[in-house]
């Protein structure tokens, strides 16, 4: 009797699978894992690794990143890839934020204006180079029939060091500038309205009330997207490769584009694999602020 | 009149705007409408001879057949099997309270794996693959995109099916369903809609992808249409034409894609940090 007593709620626990959402859970991290935690262990300890020709010659301690930080071609892919960043994500983040405001009112055609303004940045980055490649080309383009036209000189976009930075910051921004106008219109459209309209009936001017109201309330959502779009920018590829391979010369050169050579045109394994884990440091911070802000403003 | 005078500002604005943002598109249309003697003749913005050539060049010598077959697949496979061990796995956070801070610290995982830069993975991930021979296959492709995958789906389902009441789940076990039976009866056609922009997002990143598919994969057998388009790059003389038309290959599933869902769109591309 004592002993049925004892025994029924243990069974009765066991029926309700305690290990159920763990089970659940199961095939997801390993999946997960699979892509991130492997690889991630595996570049780490490639970046320890000599690689000749593709093939592993073992240990060689942090060689790889004396070199890497050693050779002038990644500290320059390290400025280029900061000017880069900086560029366009301060262009998009202020376009971004005078879009959203624009658009935030009441409007006509704010539905299809909406999806016109969204489109960049659905296409595949390829394909958004094919596009770019086919304006700036000098024999085919678009820009410098334009420039002629306006009595200018053709600019020839990018076949010279100081244009195809700009060519290539001009398409980062229009493609992504539509990310941060979303996120910015949504976080507009979820402000609440009271105190806007108290400061209205107060008598305050439009410029007052968006740097006294609305920008203060606006800032959680603003650095989400600072933050979000840094990060992408710092792995920007599929469009570089396209438009420039990084060129002309080393203009266009970004860590990623740089990385991505030293791994599959020279084969170094290791010396990519630390360059791009000491750029994954830097990410690594911004990550962690990014996850903290989101659990924030998810709440 | 100062009222007037603003109304045509802002919509002229928005005009310019939408323009700046839709001529590209138009352009490569364009171009890949026309013959090569017109490509070269100067900036006509529309075409004046329209010719299909260019299209049907890229099936016949681009292999662009291959290509399309090899994203189709790799994106059904990879997004169907991502959404159903996502979707489980939400559901686990989403409603058990778990050990070891999981619920919390696994969202986070998975935020994270999204985040990371592919470039950052692409060496490791292809010295694995080369170790397992699959290399230059679809099964290697789709292996590395459903785990990619899964981190956005248990992302994003874990917030729609909190959003679920769980008493109606609740209701149905009470009435015999099993917790399994419960999710799959009660739980997923009220997730529906989020498990359609979901998915939706998951098919448009998956397809888009380059750089994973350009460092894993090298002939036709296996590569996707991002890097089919990217071979008609590298050549020392660049074919313009075909060039063209496989962006407009590439671009319109998506496009189209993206005209469905544009509801969704803000919590799918920005990982559901503002709803």
């Amino acid at each position: 009797m004592a002993e049925t007593a004892t025994v029924q709620p243990r069974r009765a626990r066991r029926v309700r699978l305690p290990a159920g959402p763990y089970l659940l859970l199961l095939p997801a991290a390993v999946a997960l894992a699979g892509v991130s935690l492997y690889p991630l262990f595996y570049g780490v300890r490639a970046s320890v690794t000599r690689y000749l020709y593709g093939r592993d010659y073992g240990y060689t301690g942090l060689d790889n990143y004396r070199h890497a930080f050693d050779d002038p071609f990644f500290r320059d892919a390290l400025w280029t890839t900061a000017k880069f960043v900086v560029c366009t994500v301060t262009i998009e983040t202020l376009l971004g934020l005078g879009l959203a405001l624009l658009v935030s009112r009441e409007l006509r055609f704010s539905g299809p204006i909406r999806v016109g303004l969204i489109l960049p940045m659905t296409i595949a980055p390829v394909v958004v180079g094919v596009m770019w490649r086919l304006i700036y080309d000098s024999g085919v383009g678009v820009t410098d029939p334009l420039f002629q036209a306006l009595g200018l000189s053709a600019p020839e976009m990018l076949s010279h060091n100081g244009t195809a930075f700009i060519a290539v910051v001009v398409v980062d921004v229009w493609e992504w500038t539509p990310l941060i106008f979303l996120i910015l219109l949504a976080g507009l459209q979820s402000l609440p309205q009271e105190p806007l309209e108290a400061a209205l009936v107060d008598g305050a001017g439009r410029v007052r009330l968006f740097f006294d109201h609305t920008l203060p309330l606006l800032t959680p959502v603003l650095l989400v997207a600072i933050v979000l779009r840094t990060i992408d920018s710092i792995g920007t590829f599929d469009q570089i490769y396209v438009l420039t391979k990084g060129g002309p010369g080393t203009a266009t050169r970004l860590v990623s584009i740089h990385a991505y050579n030293t791994a599959f045109l020279f084969t170094q394994y290791g010396m990519a694999a630390a360059m791009l884990l000491a750029v994954l440091a830097a990410v690594a911070l911004l990550m962690v602020v990014a996850v903290r802000m989101m659990r924030r403003a998810a709440r | 009149m100062s009222a007037r005078v603003h109304r045509i500002g802002l919509y002229g604005g928005l005009a310019l705007i939408l323009l700046i943002v839709i001529f590209p598109f138009w352009w490569m249309v364009d171009t890949s409408l026309k013959h090569p003697v017109d490509i070269f003749g100067g900036v006509t913005l529309y075409p004046h001879n329209p010719t299909g050539d260019n299209y049907s060049r890229l099936f016949d010598t681009y292999h662009f057949g291959s290509y399309l077959v090899n994203s189709i697949v790799v994106v059904t496979i990879s997004v169907v099997v991502s959404m159903t061990l996502g979707t489980l796995a939400a559901y686990s956070l989403a409603r058990f309270p778990l050990r070891f801070g999981l619920n919390q610290s696994a969202l986070v995982a998975s935020l994270i794996v999204r985040m990371i830069p592919g470039i950052l993975l692409v060496i490791p991930l292809y010295i694995t693959l080369a170790r397992w021979g699959l290399l230059n296959t679809r099964l290697g492709l789709i292996l590395i995109y459903t785990g990619l995958n899964t981190s956005f789906v248990i992302w994003m389902m874990q917030s729609f099916i909190a959003e679920i009441p769980r008493d109606i789940e609740e209701a149905a076990m009470v009435d015999g369903d099993s917790r399994l039976s419960a999710l799959w009866r009660v739980v997923i056609p009220l997730a529906a809609p989020g498990l359609a922009a979901t998915a939706i997002f998951s098919v448009i990143a998956t397809y888009n992808d380059f750089l994973i598919a350009l460092s894993l994969t090298s002939t036709p057998k296996a590569q996707t249409v991002p890097v089919g388009v990217s071979t008609l790059i590298g050549k020392i003389q660049i074919e313009f034409g075909p060039m063209a038309a496989a962006g407009v290959i590439g671009a319109i599933p998506i496009i189209i894609f993206a005209l469905l869902v544009q509801r969704h769109f803000v919590r799918g591309l920005t990982l559901g940090a503002v709803k």
